[in-house]
Protein backbone atom coordinates (compact mmCIF):
# COMPACT_ATOMS: atom_id res chain seq x y z
CA UNK A 1 0.00 0.00 0.00
CA UNK A 2 1.39 3.45 -0.77
CA UNK A 3 2.61 5.17 2.82
CA UNK A 4 0.42 8.32 4.22
CA UNK A 5 2.03 12.01 3.11
CA UNK A 6 3.23 14.12 5.28
CA UNK A 7 0.47 17.45 5.28
CA UNK A 8 3.09 19.72 5.28
CA UNK A 9 6.04 18.55 3.25
CA UNK A 10 4.58 15.27 1.35
CA UNK A 11 7.76 13.20 2.48
CA UNK A 12 6.32 9.60 4.04
CA UNK A 13 4.00 10.30 7.86
CA UNK A 14 4.76 8.59 10.97
CA UNK A 15 2.07 10.66 13.31
CA UNK A 16 -1.29 11.43 12.54
CA UNK A 17 -2.41 13.82 15.29
CA UNK A 18 -6.37 13.22 15.51
CA UNK A 19 -6.78 16.18 17.61
CA UNK A 20 -6.40 18.45 14.55
CA UNK A 21 -6.29 16.28 11.87
CA UNK A 22 -2.74 16.39 10.67
CA UNK A 23 -0.56 14.27 9.15
CA UNK A 24 3.77 14.55 9.95
CA UNK A 25 6.56 13.05 8.89
CA UNK A 26 9.52 12.66 11.00
CA UNK A 27 10.94 15.93 10.54
CA UNK A 28 8.03 18.37 10.88
CA UNK A 29 6.79 16.29 13.84
CA UNK A 30 9.97 16.69 15.99
CA UNK A 31 10.14 20.50 14.81
CA UNK A 32 6.36 20.79 15.98
CA UNK A 33 7.34 18.89 19.42
CA UNK A 34 10.11 21.31 19.90
CA UNK A 35 8.20 24.82 19.25
CA UNK A 36 5.86 23.22 21.62
CA UNK A 37 8.07 22.42 24.69
CA UNK A 38 9.65 25.67 24.36
CA UNK A 39 6.50 27.92 24.10
CA UNK A 40 5.68 25.74 26.89
CA UNK A 41 8.30 26.77 29.22
CA UNK A 42 7.74 30.55 27.90
CA UNK A 43 4.21 30.87 28.60
CA UNK A 44 4.25 29.79 32.50
CA UNK A 45 7.55 31.45 32.68
CA UNK A 46 9.02 28.35 33.48
CA UNK A 47 13.26 29.41 33.13
CA UNK A 48 15.25 32.10 33.69
CA UNK A 49 18.22 32.33 32.06
CA UNK A 50 21.03 31.04 34.66
CA UNK A 51 18.28 29.00 36.65
CA UNK A 52 19.89 26.00 37.77
CA UNK A 53 17.29 23.58 37.03
CA UNK A 54 17.44 19.87 38.87
CA UNK A 55 15.58 16.99 36.20
CA UNK A 56 13.64 14.50 37.87
CA UNK A 57 15.30 11.57 36.40
CA UNK A 58 14.03 8.12 36.40
CA UNK A 59 15.06 6.88 33.25
CA UNK A 60 11.63 6.31 31.73
CA UNK A 61 10.35 8.06 28.35
CA UNK A 62 9.08 11.26 29.81
CA UNK A 63 11.88 11.89 32.22
CA UNK A 64 14.57 11.12 29.68
CA UNK A 65 13.14 12.97 26.71
CA UNK A 66 13.07 16.03 29.65
CA UNK A 67 16.48 16.21 30.03
CA UNK A 68 17.45 16.26 26.27
CA UNK A 69 14.74 18.82 25.23
CA UNK A 70 16.38 21.16 28.01
CA UNK A 71 19.75 20.03 27.57
CA UNK A 72 18.97 21.56 23.79
CA UNK A 73 17.04 24.24 24.84
CA UNK A 74 20.66 25.72 27.25
CA UNK A 75 21.77 26.47 23.59
CA UNK A 76 20.05 29.32 23.47
CA UNK A 77 18.59 29.93 27.03
CA UNK A 78 21.90 29.40 28.87
CA UNK A 79 21.20 26.98 32.47
CA UNK A 80 22.79 24.80 34.53
CA UNK A 81 21.33 20.96 34.96
CA UNK A 82 21.66 18.35 36.96
CA UNK A 83 19.85 14.99 37.32
CA UNK A 84 17.84 13.22 40.39
CA UNK A 85 16.81 9.67 39.93
CA UNK A 86 15.43 7.94 43.05
CA UNK A 87 15.48 4.22 43.43
CA UNK A 88 12.14 3.36 45.22
CA UNK A 89 13.36 -0.23 45.23
CA UNK A 90 10.91 -2.12 43.11
CA UNK A 91 12.28 -5.41 42.20
CA UNK A 92 12.36 -6.39 38.86
CA UNK A 93 11.26 -3.06 37.44
CA UNK A 94 13.64 -0.11 38.43
CA UNK A 95 16.89 -1.49 37.88
CA UNK A 96 16.67 -1.24 33.92
CA UNK A 97 15.25 2.25 33.94
CA UNK A 98 18.49 3.02 36.60
CA UNK A 99 20.76 2.12 33.51
CA UNK A 100 19.19 4.44 31.05
CA UNK A 101 19.50 7.16 33.34
CA UNK A 102 22.98 6.66 34.36
CA UNK A 103 23.84 6.49 30.55
CA UNK A 104 21.75 9.30 29.72
CA UNK A 105 23.19 11.56 32.36
CA UNK A 106 26.65 10.79 30.93
CA UNK A 107 26.06 10.98 27.49
CA UNK A 108 24.90 14.64 28.09
CA UNK A 109 27.67 15.63 30.59
CA UNK A 110 24.68 16.49 33.11
CA UNK A 111 26.09 15.98 36.97
CA UNK A 112 24.07 13.12 38.38
CA UNK A 113 22.66 12.45 41.94
CA UNK A 114 21.20 9.28 42.85
CA UNK A 115 18.79 8.26 46.01
CA UNK A 116 16.67 6.07 47.38
CA UNK A 117 14.11 4.53 49.66
CA UNK A 118 16.70 2.08 51.12
CA UNK A 119 18.95 4.31 52.20
CA UNK A 120 17.66 7.75 52.79
CA UNK A 121 13.91 6.19 54.37
CA UNK A 122 15.60 2.88 55.62
CA UNK A 123 13.37 0.99 53.42
CA UNK A 124 13.19 -0.14 49.97
CA UNK A 125 9.78 0.18 48.75
CA UNK A 126 9.39 -3.53 48.27
CA UNK A 127 10.07 -4.00 52.16
CA UNK A 128 7.78 -0.97 53.22
CA UNK A 129 4.51 -2.65 51.24
CA UNK A 130 5.09 -6.17 52.12
CA UNK A 131 2.70 -8.58 50.76
CA UNK A 132 -0.15 -6.09 50.44
CA UNK A 133 0.75 -2.99 47.46
CA UNK A 134 -2.54 -1.53 47.54
CA UNK A 135 -1.68 1.38 49.30
CA UNK A 136 2.22 1.74 47.14
CA UNK A 137 0.79 4.70 45.47
CA UNK A 138 0.63 6.77 48.42
CA UNK A 139 3.93 5.80 50.09
CA UNK A 140 5.88 5.94 46.77
CA UNK A 141 4.42 9.20 45.88
CA UNK A 142 4.82 10.86 48.99
CA UNK A 143 8.30 9.52 49.80
CA UNK A 144 9.38 10.16 46.45
CA UNK A 145 8.44 13.59 46.03
CA UNK A 146 10.14 14.74 49.76
CA UNK A 147 13.31 13.31 48.68
CA UNK A 148 13.14 14.95 44.84
CA UNK A 149 12.65 18.01 46.91
CA UNK A 150 15.60 17.58 49.34
CA UNK A 151 17.91 16.62 47.02
CA UNK A 152 17.05 19.50 44.54
CA UNK A 153 17.56 21.71 47.88
CA UNK A 154 20.96 20.01 48.74
CA UNK A 155 21.67 20.56 45.01
CA UNK A 156 21.01 24.45 45.08
CA UNK A 157 18.80 24.23 42.65
CA UNK A 158 15.87 27.30 41.40
CA UNK A 159 14.09 24.26 39.94
CA UNK A 160 12.98 20.98 40.03
CA UNK A 161 11.99 19.78 36.79
CA UNK A 162 9.54 17.29 36.30
CA UNK A 163 8.38 14.85 33.39
CA UNK A 164 4.26 14.98 33.86
CA UNK A 165 3.14 15.07 30.61
CA UNK A 166 -0.36 16.45 28.96
CA UNK A 167 -1.84 12.60 30.17
CA UNK A 168 -0.92 13.08 33.62
CA UNK A 169 -1.93 16.49 33.74
CA UNK A 170 -5.50 15.70 32.84
CA UNK A 171 -5.75 12.42 35.00
CA UNK A 172 -4.56 14.37 38.04
CA UNK A 173 -7.11 17.10 37.06
CA UNK A 174 -9.89 14.47 36.74
CA UNK A 175 -8.79 12.67 40.09
CA UNK A 176 -8.96 15.39 41.80
CA UNK A 177 -12.41 16.53 40.89
CA UNK A 178 -13.60 12.92 41.22
CA UNK A 179 -11.75 12.31 44.80
CA UNK A 180 -13.40 15.87 45.71
CA UNK A 181 -9.72 17.69 46.06
CA UNK A 182 -9.78 20.79 44.27
CA UNK A 183 -7.02 22.24 46.62
CA UNK A 184 -4.82 19.05 45.18
CA UNK A 185 -5.88 20.82 41.45
CA UNK A 186 -4.25 24.15 42.02
CA UNK A 187 -1.00 23.17 43.35
CA UNK A 188 -0.26 20.51 40.25
CA UNK A 189 0.43 23.43 38.57
CA UNK A 190 0.21 26.70 40.19
CA UNK A 191 3.86 27.82 40.58
CA UNK A 192 2.96 30.38 43.14
CA UNK A 193 3.93 28.05 46.19
CA UNK A 194 6.16 30.18 48.25
CA UNK A 195 8.48 28.14 50.84
CA UNK A 196 11.71 28.52 51.89
CA UNK A 197 12.14 24.41 52.13
CA UNK A 198 9.79 24.05 48.67
CA UNK A 199 11.76 23.95 45.36
CA UNK A 200 9.34 24.94 42.72
CA UNK A 201 8.36 22.41 39.85
CA UNK A 202 8.02 23.08 36.71
CA UNK A 203 6.60 20.78 33.81
CA UNK A 204 7.65 21.78 30.42
CA UNK A 205 6.08 18.81 28.89
CA UNK A 206 2.63 19.66 30.26
CA UNK A 207 0.81 20.30 26.71
CA UNK A 208 2.35 17.19 24.89
CA UNK A 209 0.33 13.56 25.39
CA UNK A 210 2.55 10.76 26.64
CA UNK A 211 2.31 9.04 23.16
CA UNK A 212 3.95 11.89 21.02
CA UNK A 213 6.33 11.60 24.09
CA UNK A 214 6.86 7.68 23.40
CA UNK A 215 7.12 8.61 19.31
CA UNK A 216 9.72 11.75 19.75
CA UNK A 217 11.93 9.55 22.06
CA UNK A 218 11.66 6.19 19.33
CA UNK A 219 12.60 9.31 16.68
CA UNK A 220 15.49 10.17 18.03
CA UNK A 221 16.96 6.78 18.99
CA UNK A 222 15.72 7.50 22.86
CA UNK A 223 15.73 3.79 24.33
CA UNK A 224 12.53 3.15 25.53
CA UNK A 225 11.99 0.35 28.50
CA UNK A 226 8.72 -1.09 27.46
CA UNK A 227 7.68 -2.36 31.48
CA UNK A 228 4.93 -1.00 34.00
CA UNK A 229 5.09 -0.65 37.83
CA UNK A 230 3.87 -3.74 39.45
CA UNK A 231 1.81 -1.56 41.30
CA UNK A 232 0.56 0.25 38.99
CA UNK A 233 -2.76 -2.00 38.74
CA UNK A 234 -3.59 -1.00 42.79
CA UNK A 235 -3.49 2.81 41.82
CA UNK A 236 -7.17 4.83 41.05
CA UNK A 237 -4.84 6.57 38.11
CA UNK A 238 -4.85 3.66 36.38
CA UNK A 239 -8.62 3.82 35.70
CA UNK A 240 -8.66 7.25 35.02
CA UNK A 241 -5.81 6.80 32.39
CA UNK A 242 -8.11 4.01 30.70
CA UNK A 243 -11.77 6.27 30.75
CA UNK A 244 -9.35 9.30 29.16
CA UNK A 245 -7.67 7.18 26.70
CA UNK A 246 -11.39 5.56 25.77
CA UNK A 247 -12.66 9.30 25.29
CA UNK A 248 -9.94 10.79 24.00
CA UNK A 249 -9.87 7.87 20.75
CA UNK A 250 -13.76 8.93 20.54
CA UNK A 251 -13.20 12.21 21.16
CA UNK A 252 -9.89 13.08 20.01
CA UNK A 253 -8.42 16.61 21.79
CA UNK A 254 -10.49 15.15 25.03
CA UNK A 255 -7.24 15.57 27.80
CA UNK A 256 -6.26 19.03 25.28
CA UNK A 257 -9.16 20.50 26.32
CA UNK A 258 -9.45 18.68 30.55
CA UNK A 259 -6.52 20.62 30.85
CA UNK A 260 -7.62 24.02 29.54
CA UNK A 261 -10.67 24.00 31.05
CA UNK A 262 -8.73 23.79 34.35
CA UNK A 263 -6.28 26.12 33.34
CA UNK A 264 -8.98 28.70 33.00
CA UNK A 265 -10.97 27.69 36.48
CA UNK A 266 -7.46 28.43 37.54
CA UNK A 267 -7.80 31.48 36.00
CA UNK A 268 -10.50 32.58 37.13
CA UNK A 269 -10.16 31.63 40.80
CA UNK A 270 -6.62 33.42 41.43
CA UNK A 271 -7.51 35.50 43.75
CA UNK A 272 -10.13 33.40 45.53
CA UNK A 273 -7.57 30.35 45.96
CA UNK A 274 -4.40 31.47 47.63
CA UNK A 275 -5.08 30.31 50.91
CA UNK A 276 -4.62 26.67 49.48
CA UNK A 277 -1.03 27.30 48.08
CA UNK A 278 0.38 28.41 51.23
CA UNK A 279 2.25 26.08 53.48
CA UNK A 280 3.02 25.75 56.43
CA UNK A 281 6.71 24.33 58.27
CA UNK A 282 6.61 20.56 59.62
CA UNK A 283 7.40 20.36 63.48
CA UNK A 284 9.36 17.64 63.21
CA UNK A 285 11.53 18.38 59.99
CA UNK A 286 11.05 21.99 58.68
CA UNK A 287 9.84 20.83 55.10
CA UNK A 288 6.46 22.14 53.79
CA UNK A 289 3.53 20.79 55.23
CA UNK A 290 -0.13 21.30 54.21
CA UNK A 291 -0.70 20.39 58.07
CA UNK A 292 1.53 20.79 61.37
CA UNK A 293 3.48 17.75 60.67
CA UNK A 294 4.59 16.93 56.47
CA UNK A 295 3.23 13.22 55.11
CA UNK A 296 6.82 12.54 54.81
CA UNK A 297 6.85 12.13 58.55
CA UNK A 298 3.49 11.04 58.95
CA UNK A 299 4.59 7.81 56.77
CA UNK A 300 7.99 7.53 58.10
CA UNK A 301 6.89 7.24 61.38
CA UNK A 302 4.41 4.68 59.76
CA UNK A 303 6.95 2.65 58.40
CA UNK A 304 9.33 2.34 61.60
CA UNK A 305 6.33 1.37 63.92
CA UNK B 1 0.17 -9.93 7.28
CA UNK B 2 3.11 -10.55 9.72
CA UNK B 3 1.44 -9.43 12.88
CA UNK B 4 3.03 -8.66 16.44
CA UNK B 5 1.70 -7.36 19.03
CA UNK B 6 4.48 -6.35 22.32
CA UNK B 7 6.84 -8.74 20.33
CA UNK B 8 4.50 -11.80 20.17
CA UNK B 9 3.77 -13.06 16.88
CA UNK B 10 -0.25 -13.37 16.47
CA UNK B 11 -2.69 -14.34 13.88
CA UNK B 12 -5.28 -12.77 12.38
CA UNK B 13 -6.71 -11.49 8.82
CA UNK B 14 -7.19 -8.03 8.20
CA UNK B 15 -7.48 -5.32 5.42
CA UNK B 16 -8.09 -1.95 6.14
CA UNK B 17 -6.35 1.07 8.01
CA UNK B 18 -4.33 0.40 11.57
CA UNK B 19 -6.94 1.94 13.44
CA UNK B 20 -9.66 -1.08 12.67
CA UNK B 21 -6.52 -3.13 13.50
CA UNK B 22 -6.28 -2.03 16.34
CA UNK B 23 -9.93 -2.40 17.32
CA UNK B 24 -9.92 -5.61 16.08
CA UNK B 25 -7.21 -6.47 18.98
CA UNK B 26 -9.01 -4.88 21.71
CA UNK B 27 -6.12 -2.46 22.14
CA UNK B 28 -6.44 1.42 22.99
CA UNK B 29 -5.25 3.66 20.34
CA UNK B 30 -3.72 6.02 22.37
CA UNK B 31 -1.45 3.29 24.39
CA UNK B 32 0.59 2.23 21.55
CA UNK B 33 2.47 2.76 18.63
CA UNK B 34 2.73 0.73 15.41
CA UNK B 35 5.51 0.09 12.98
CA UNK B 36 5.06 -0.73 9.22
CA UNK B 37 7.24 -2.49 7.60
CA UNK B 38 10.04 -1.25 10.46
CA UNK B 39 9.28 2.06 10.36
CA UNK B 40 6.61 4.19 13.00
CA UNK B 41 3.55 4.90 10.15
CA UNK B 42 0.08 6.76 11.31
CA UNK B 43 -3.09 4.63 12.14
CA UNK B 44 -4.40 6.13 8.96
CA UNK B 45 -2.07 3.66 7.20
CA UNK B 46 -3.39 0.67 5.33
CA UNK B 47 -2.45 -2.57 5.90
CA UNK B 48 -2.76 -6.09 3.69
CA UNK B 49 -1.02 -9.04 2.73
CA UNK B 50 2.71 -8.99 2.51
CA UNK B 51 2.97 -6.18 5.47
CA UNK B 52 4.47 -6.63 8.65
CA UNK B 53 2.90 -4.75 11.93
CA UNK B 54 4.09 -4.57 14.80
CA UNK B 55 2.06 -2.96 17.61
CA UNK B 56 4.17 -1.72 20.65
CA UNK B 57 3.03 -0.40 23.80
CA UNK B 58 4.31 2.64 25.36
CA UNK B 59 1.83 4.15 27.36
CA UNK B 60 2.58 2.08 31.58
CA UNK B 61 1.58 3.27 34.69
CA UNK B 62 4.12 4.11 37.18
Amino acid sequence: MAPVKCSKCGSDAMIFLHYVRRHLCSRHFREMFEKRFRSTVREFGMIKKGDRIAVGLSGGKDSTVLLRCLHDLSDDLPMELVAVTVDEGISGYRDATLKIAKKEAKKLGVEHRIVSFKKDVGKSLDSILGKDGSLACSYCGVLRRGLLNRTARDLGADKLAMGHNLDDAAQTVLMNVLRNEPGRISRFINPAIKHPSFVPRIRPLLRTPEKEVAIYAMARGIRIEHKECPYARFAFRQNVRRQLNEMEELHPGTKFKVLGSFLAMDWMMKGAKAKDTELAVCSSCGEPASGARCRFCEMMEQIRS
Amino acid sequence: MELFVDGKRKSLRHSGDISALLKKLGVRREEVVVKLNGRLAPETSEVGAGDKVEVIKVVFGG
